[in-house]
């Protein structure tokens, strides 16, 4: 076991789930930490110092917002949260409450491992490696310093509050925003439950920087959550 | 009738009465007085007999007998000589007093009779029109509390009484309805109703078995048996009911008993239909769900064992095939179980949509997104135009209507077929479609696909038996939109489904001003 190879710490009540994970990431350069129960969870989390943590939202001792709670109280550690669909109120919840991204049961190993780069991706550059001023992913580029974005070359003019918007997606590119982050982030927290502005910004947004906006390639809706602008190109 | 006129006090008791009657007799007097010097006495004692019926008639039989001997005692004392004595100097005049007495008691008691079968026939007259009233107000409803409110205005109209029906419910146990009057809950008075209920037989105030309620309580017997018990409580001043009103009351029992006791076979009726439906809809939900889970079972669970057992004797393309399988067969197993779950979320009559305004493509991008590897190559047109206004939708359930929609048209359709998803404003509403070029619809079957679990006889409509199309009737139909599914010209199916659109979104603010920066 190579000790380069970033720790994954998963709280799972259910066994058949951490034993598709016991299977699925080593195969694919992850170190796998178990815990049953979210008191054991913290406690892995706090002595074993994994990089990343798949919390199961569902688990017998401790609801995952408390985890979250307890966690966020002295750790940055990106959280992952397992929910199952329909339960889109449950993931908001948790991801206001600290979460980075959330995955839907069930989920296939691809999406993990997406979302697992995502996190360990964020996690560095909070942790001091420079972040890239520029952000490309595929056709589109957006320089965060000059304020400069541009779709295929051609440069594209977007409103302060267009930017603003893009700006924020673009510094969680990759990791689901919800409504109200986004709406706390740009209109204020007066502005949390009014969905509407920001969807009026979004459509505009996606109108500018999409060549079919009801089939977006950068800018997802994840109804009842939220908001996902895709990875950078690597 | 008999006991009836016993019980009967329709003038004022009292000496009043009398003292009109006597007030005549003195009147007479001073009349026969007048013609005492010019008439013979046989016509004096005329006067006073019309004064006696006049008194019989006005102030009824004690009164006339008072005048008939105040008359003849005035007639003898004053103008049977002797004058000034009672003494009777001809015996004739004996006679004369004993005819007069009887032609009073004989005019009392008539016009004591008469006006008896007068106040019978009024009261007759009143009776037949509330109970006239009555039917006709139970007649016009099928609601048992319409006729319960019917009947109480009725009754507490016509007796001056506060009254309470307790019926029967599914157990054969009084259930009190709607009560309005607090007598109604006391548990002393519940006992008597029950023990009315269980004997069908009056008791209660006015009767002779448990007297110390406050309500007179009678058995609703209908056709079939006992239905309730109705209780009338009369203020504790009052005095019992009279036997006519009594009558009055029992006939009002017995059109009330009929009349709920038709009421309640009607929600019986209907209670044992819903029964029915809901046996019919648990059968079909037990098939379709042993069906469309023991299939994608089987299939998983064989590939597995195959896998487990003889990996080394299978190459390649083989494993891969078994994989794909058993990923494939569970996604459709979840596509069930959440088809399951929100088709009892949308049952739960408490469903509560979260409706924001928005574009409508911002749900086309999340549907297509969700679906993203099934779609794969498959050609999709998107029509939406531009100027499609926001729209009140519940984002989470719109999305499912059209991952249903497109589904089905993935399954239903040859790969190389494209499919569209369109939107075009329609005033007051949305009509979104999802168009295919696939082998169509099953003539005939257009509207019963949208049932839950419909199974259709062709091969095209078979596998996988939709609950995804009940699902997206089911939000459709929350939203107050309609779908449907038709043939289109030229080949393939279209599903259409409209969204409700009125008013429209609050203005957005400015943002905050810019902090990081300048523009």
């Amino acid at each position: 076991m190579n000790a380069d190879e970033p720790t994954v710490l998963v709280i799972e009540d259910d066994p058949q789930i951490r034993r598709f994970l016991r299977a699925a990431l080593p195969a694919h350069g992850y170190r796998l930490l178990e815990a049953e129960t979210g008191g054991d969870g913290v406690t892995q989390a706090a002595t074993r110092t994994p990089q990343v943590v798949l919390l199961d939202l569902g688990l017998p001792d401790l609801d995952g917002l408390e985890v979250i709670r307890r966690l966020r109280e002295w750790s940055a550690v990106p959280v992952i949260v397992l929910s199952a669909r329909g339960l889109e109120r449950d993931k908001v919840a948790a991801l206001d409450a600290g979460a980075d991204d959330y995955l839907t049961k069930p989920f296939g190993v691809e999406e993990l491992l997406a979302r697992l780069r995502v996190a360990l991706r964020h996690a560095a550059i909070v942790g001091g490696s420079q972040a890239s001023a520029v952000f490309v992913a595929e056709d589109l580029e957006v320089d965060l310093g000059s304020r400069r974005v541009r779709v295929g070359g051609r440069e594209v003019h977007l409103t302060p509050t267009e930017f603003k918007l893009l700006a924020l997606l673009v510094r969680h590119a990759g990791k689901v925003v919800t409504h109200r982050q986004l709406l706390v982030e740009v209109w204020g927290p007066g502005a949390v439950g009014n969905t509407h502005y920001l969807r009026v910004q979004m459509h505009g947004l996606r109108h500018k920087l999409e060549d079919t906006p009801a089939r977006p390639r950068y800018l997802t809706t994840e109804p009842g959550v939220g908001y996902r602008l895709r990875e950078p190109s690597a | 009738m008999g006991r009836m006129s016993r019980d009967r006090r329709p003038d004022p008791v009292g000496w009043p009465r009398y003292a009109w009657g006597a007030g005549l007799v003195a009147l007479c007097t001073g009349i026969t007085g007048i013609m005492f010097p010019r008439f013979e006495l046989s016509d004096l004692i005329m006067v006073y007999l019309v004064g006696v019926v006049v008194v019989a008639i006005r102030w009824g039989r004690g009164p006339s007998i008072l005048a008939a001997v105040l008359s003849v005692a005035a007639f003898d004392f004053l103008f049977v000589p002797p004058h000034l004595t009672f003494a009777v100097s001809d015996t004739r005049y004996l006679v004369t007093f004993a005819v007069m007495l009887m032609v009073a008691v004989l005019i009392s008691t008539l016009t004591v009779r008469i006006k008896e079968q007068a106040e019978i026939a009024r009261q007759r007259e009143q009776r037949t029109s509330a109970l006239y009233s009555l039917s006709r107000a139970l007649a016009s409803t099928r609601n048992l509390d319409a006729m319960i409110a019917a009947v109480r205005r009725h009754v507490e109209e016509v007796l001056e009484g506060d009254l309470e029906v307790f019926l029967v419910d599914e157990r054969g146990r009084l259930e009190i309805r709607a009560a309005a009057h607090p007598f109604a809950r006391d548990p002393k008075e519940t006992a008597v109703a029950q023990w009315v209920h269980e004997h069908s037989e009056p008791a209660g105030r006015g009767t002779s078995t448990l007297v110390g309620a406050q309500a007179l309580h009678l058995p609703l017997v209908g056709s079939r048996g006992p239905v309730g018990v109705l209780a009338l409580r009369l203020e504790p001043d009052r005095p019992a009911l009279r036997t006519d009103q009594l009558h009055l009351l029992e006939t009002f029992a017995s059109q009330t008993a009929l009349a709920l006791e038709r009421a309640l076979l009607a929600r019986e009726a209907h209670r044992e239909r819903l029964a029915v439906e809901g046996e019919k809809f648990r059968n079909a939900l037990l098939s379709a769900v042993s069906h469309d889970l023991r299939t994608p079972l089987a299939a998983i669970a064989g590939a597995a064992s195959s896998l487990a057992q003889s990996d080394d004797r299978l190459d390649a393309s083989a494993r891969k095939e078994l994989v794909l399988t058993i990923h494939e067969e569970a996604e459709r197993m979840n596509r069930l179980a959440g088809n399951l779950l929100d088709m009892a979320r949308l049952q739960a009559s408490s469903v509560v949509l979260h409706r924001e305004w928005q574009p409508l493509e911002e749900v086309f991008g999340a549907a297509l997104h969700e679906l993203e590897s099934r779609l794969g190559q498959r050609e999709v047109v998107l029509g939406v135009p531009d100027s499609l206004p926001p729209v009140p939708i519940d984002e989470v359930l719109v999305e499912r209507v059209l991952v249903n929609l497109l589904e089905n048209a993935l399954r239903y359709t040859p790969a190389g077929s494209p499919i569209e998803l369109r939107a075009s404003a329609a005033p007051g509403e949305i009509v979104v479609e999802v168009l295919d070029r696939g082998p169509g619809l099953v003539p005939g079957e257009e509207e019963r696909i949208f049932e839950k679990f419909f199974r259709g006889e062709s091969a095209r409509s078979r596998r996988g038996a939709g609950l995804g199309l009940a699902v997206s009737r089911a939000i459709v139909e929350a939203h107050g939109g309609t779908i449907r599914a038709e043939n289109r010209a030229g080949g393939g199916a279209a599903f259409r489904f409209t969204l409700p659109v009125t008013g429209g979104p609050p203005e957005p603010p400015e943002p905050l001003t810019e902090t990081g920066g300048g523009r």
